[in-house]
């Protein structure tokens, strides 16, 4: 158990560097530099030179990498070009943004994507239920997560008001409140501070989860197949079982396996999906920063955002590798 | 005397040699082929619509029609689905659009296909060193999601339809290269592959002619997925401003300009975003409709 642990652990690591070298390089080939871009091209070379050399960028490529890779070990990820503050601080400011938009679409998924995919596994000989709920799957897999995002706006915003357009919500203030124990000597204005965050994250986290469900639907439902076609579940039967002790006692705890997968590819396509899902909506969060911070040639505000979106991508991955490890011990024998 | 044949009793057919040809119930087949056949007809139909765009749009996709800004569907008689802010008429920038997305969609899973499989098969037949290698590689470039690592390739090289295609061709590469050196390992164990060595066949015939079209069938179906994603993720590009640059047609940017008048004139983003949904639909139903029939075994999915 202990030498699959540390064998995961050491495959992770070399991943983590190459994706992290990839990011440097990327940034590197990226045509535009980024002192033009910050001064304009009526700076003058000796301006220039100084932007250049503030910023490190005439240290020989080699120098630069290590120097890269070092500080980002101590998430140093330098200051962002365009705004100057510390990009580490930035992350984490938009962080929790994010963190909520995926923990509240991972809800919506799960609880509509879930069963959706156990029914129709369960009663897939009956078309009647099996086909909408296909249809259902594949239409969610099919429609793009910024175009539903915009219909839901267009629906529940601007039709019928009941959702804000943009924005995000007081985080920052809940946050603050849970920091500084506020939540105890008012509770009243940190459940207003709760209640406004989850009013802007309604339609964004529906959108997102609604993508999500078509996704862990199609899993869940060959999972459950999987897990049902297996000779214990014939036995349950054949003892007399009624179907509802088959299914929960025995099929849901053996799904427990694929649905880990499920959880480890669910957070790579999230945020993915917060890229754009923050966009559509205006809510702050990494993914519109990244999207920003490319588009713009903010180096170190990219670098930054891309090595933490695939820190979070592998460190999730292991975790999961680890609790395959924990709910199936058959798995550290190979 | 008839027998009436039941189709998934073929036993019964003993004297079979004389009977009628047997009788499906005609409701079980349409059942059964329905979603390929409306797959394959709405695939077929966007390809010939991306490839005839000339010829079928009604107008072309950059005239500014003056007297006809912001106008809704059927508002003016030679404007089906509207018009957009600059009075170009939308339902032509849609089909000039299909071009765009489906060109992007089926060369970048070609060269997906193309470079990754080869490297995949070359991986799981020869082993050793050269597995490790390619292997580490694609599980690199996995750790980045599809839509940020072509984020990335495309801001690197320009907006271009090569270039978008190039991006999107790498981002699947990986994912190619792991699914064919799965099915080489498979494969290679199997009684053809021994014998062909015993013959003396090479490495390299071994991997072309056995493993390869062995494979074909899975990897067909996944490239057809594939596809689809293509489609979704040029039009994320597009919509996120990173694809083709306008006034060029693109899904994804006459979606993002339609944005800013989704208060007024929600055409504009409804009718692309549904010729998106419809494209991504039509590849996910055949390669879907594919899995099903060419592998018996997995149809429960």
């Amino acid at each position: 158990m202990v030498q699959y642990v540390l064998r995961r652990l050491v495959v992770a690591v070399p991943m983590l560097l190459g994706a992290m070298s990839i990011v440097f390089f990327a940034m590197r080939v990226l045509p535009g530099d980024p002192c033009v871009a910050m001064m304009g091209d009526q700076a003058t070379t000796e301006a220039l030179a100084d932007c250049t050399k503030h910023l490190g960028l005439n240290r020989p490529l080699a120098v630069q990498y290590v120097d890269y890779l070092w500080r980002s070990v101590q998430f140093d990820f330098g200051s962002s070009l365009r705004q100057g503050y510390p990009v580490s601080e930035y992350i984490a400011r938009m962080f929790p943004h994010t963190l909520v938009l995926v923990m509240a679409s991972a809800i919506v998924a799960a609880l509509v994507g879930i069963p959706i995919g156990i029914v129709s596994a369960l009663k897939r000989r009956n078309p009647l239920i099996d086909y909408p709920l296909r249809i259902f799957a594949l239409l969610g897999l099919s429609m793009p997560v910024f175009w539903l995002g915009i219909l839901l706006l267009i629906a529940f915003s601007l039709r019928l008001n009941l959702f804000p357009l943009i924005g995000g919500g007081d985080l920052d203030g809940v946050i603050h409140m849970i920091r500084t124990g506020e939540v105890f000597s008012n509770p009243a204005d940190f459940l207003a501070a709760v209640g406004d965050v989850l009013h802007h994250l309604a339609l964004p986290a529906l959108a997102l989860g609604f993508t999500l469900a078509a996704t862990v639907s199609r899993l869940s439902r060959s999972a459950m197949l999987e897990v049902i076609s297996q000779d214990y579940i014939r036995t349950a039967r054949a003892k007399g079982r009624d179907e509802w002790a088959v299914v929960y006692k025995h099929a849901l705890r053996n799904m427990m396996v694929p649905l880990l997968t499920i959880i480890g590819l669910f957070v790579a396509i999230a945020l993915t999906g917060t890229v754009v899902t923050e966009t559509v909506f205006t809510r702050p969060g990494l993914g519109k920063m990244l999207v920003d911070a490319i588009g713009a040639r903010d180096y170190p505000l990219a670098q930054g955002g891309i090595t933490v979106f695939t820190v979070i991508i592998i460190t999730v991955n292991l975790v999961v590798d680890m609790l395959y490890a924990v709910v199936d011990p058959r798995v550290t024998y190979k | 005397m008839a027998i009436v044949r039941d189709a998934t009793v073929p036993e019964l057919t003993a004297a079979g040699a004389f009977q009628e040809a047997p009788s499906r119930p005609l409701g079980r087949t349409l059942r059964r082929y329905a979603p390929i056949g409306i797959g394959v007809v709405m695939a077929l139909a966007m390809v010939v619509i991306a490839a005839g765009a000339p010829l079928i749009a009604p107008l072309s996709p950059s005239a500014q029609f003056a007297d006809a800004v912001l106008k809704g569907p059927g508002a003016v008689e030679r404007h089906a689905l509207g018009t957009d802010e600059f009075g170009r008429d939308l339902l032509s920038r849609i089909i000039w659009g299909a071009r765009v997305s489906l060109q992007v969609g089926l060369a970048s899973v070609i060269f997906g296909f193309g470079l990754g499989v080869p490297l995949g098969i070359l991986a799981g037949v020869q082993g050793g060193r050269i597995e490790t290698c390619i292997m580490r590689g694609a599980d690199m470039l996995m750790a980045f999601p599809t839509l940020l690592l072509a984020l990335i390739i495309v801001t690197a090289l320009g907006g271009t339809l090569p270039n978008e295609i190039l991006a999107i061709g790498v981002a699947l590469t990986p994912n190619f290269v792991r699914l064919a050196r799965g099915l080489a390992l498979t494969i290679r164990e199997q009684d053809y592959i021994v014998a062909a060595r015993a013959l003396g066949s090479g490495q390299l015939r071994v991997m072309a002619r056995h493993v390869f079209p062995n494979a074909l069938y899975a990897l067909v179906v996944v490239a057809t997925l594939y596809i689809a994603t293509a489609i979704r993720t040029e039009a994320t590009l597009s919509f996120l401003g990173f694809g083709i640059p306008p006034p060029t047609p693109s899904w994804g940017n006459i979606l993002s300009e339609g944005r800013q008048y989704i208060k007024c004139c929600m055409w504009i983003t409804t009718f692309s975003g549904l010729a998106i949904m419809l494209a991504v639909l039509a590849f996910n139903l055949v390669g879907d409709a594919l899995r099903d029939l060419l592998d018996p075994r997995l149809r429960g999915e």
